[in-house]
């Protein structure tokens, strides 16, 4: 049992998961998914005290982009009426050629 | 060997978070992705860690759970039976190096000094917990009257 190859391991579904899925709340997926590899690393790597130190850190950072995915997720779901990155670049770029 | 079925289980339900396309069962498997991590955490003897992990993975889950709910479109066909098999499978595969090949040559234990009982009822990491729960009930009860709303239900 290696908690290396553990993180590793999520670290590329997370990875994978960010470049393959347009879906706004399967990237904040993703994006927890690796949050969750780097603290595993810090927690079991870097020993008691220092490694729960970092952890604490880690999670603030994670909280913080949470938040800012949540908050584009309320506002495309508003405006655009989906989630689909894929389409709301698709509407943007038509929006702009009839401004044009 | 717990901690192998652990380590198993947590990339399972991380496969199952990404891979499903329905909002409900994607949550439900990140939610176990978040206790997994934290009883691998609590079973080395990172206590904090784990009381941390789990009351921030509590939060947001709730937050998901209703955001995903109110804001998500409902995919056009359901996941079949075979594709979470699929996954599940893939899953058990993807976790299978974890389990069986070493790099570090350690197993990544930590040492505490701090017992469960003191980090949850001394150092009042019990509360935290407690507030975990709470929250998370009142976004499932949320949830639940969003969802009845939404199905024409009283």
């Amino acid at each position: 049992m290696d908690y290396i190859i553990l993180s590793i391991i999520l670290l590329g579904i997370g990875v994978y998961g960010l470049l393959t899925k347009r879906h706004l709340l399967k990237i904040f997926i993703s994006v927890e998914l690796i949050a969750i590899a780097a603290t595993l690393n810090f927690v079991m790597l870097a020993g008691q005290g220092l490694g729960e130190a970092f952890l604490i850190l880690a999670f603030s950072t994670d909280t913080a982009v949470s938040a800012v995915i949540l908050a584009l997720l309320v506002v495309i779901s508003k405006k655009y009426g989906t989630s689909d990155i894929t389409e709301v670049v698709k509407m943007e770029k038509e929006s702009e050629v009839e401004i044009d | 060997m717990i901690f192998e079925i652990l380590s198993i289980g947590l990339i399972v339900s991380a496969c199952l978070a990404l891979f499903l396309d329905e909002v409900v069962p994607s949550v439900s498997a990140l939610a176990g992705t978040f206790i997994f991590i934290s009883v691998i955490y609590a079973l080395n003897g990172a206590i904090f860690a784990a009381v941390f992990q789990f009351a921030i993975g509590i939060g947001t889950i709730a937050v998901l759970f209703l955001s995903g709910e109110m804001l998500s479109e409902k995919p056009k066909k359901k996941t079949s039976q075979l594709t979470v098999a699929g996954i599940i499978g893939g899953g058990l595969a993807l976790s299978l190096p974890a389990v069986l090949l070493s790099v570090s040559g350690s197993t990544g234990a930590v040492f505490s000094e701090v017992s469960l009982g003191d980090a949850l009822w001394n150092m009042r990491g019990f509360d935290v917990v407690l507030q975990g729960l709470v929250i998370m009930t009142i976004a499932v009860g949320i949830f639940i009257v969003l969802y009845k709303k939404r199905s024409g239900g009283k």
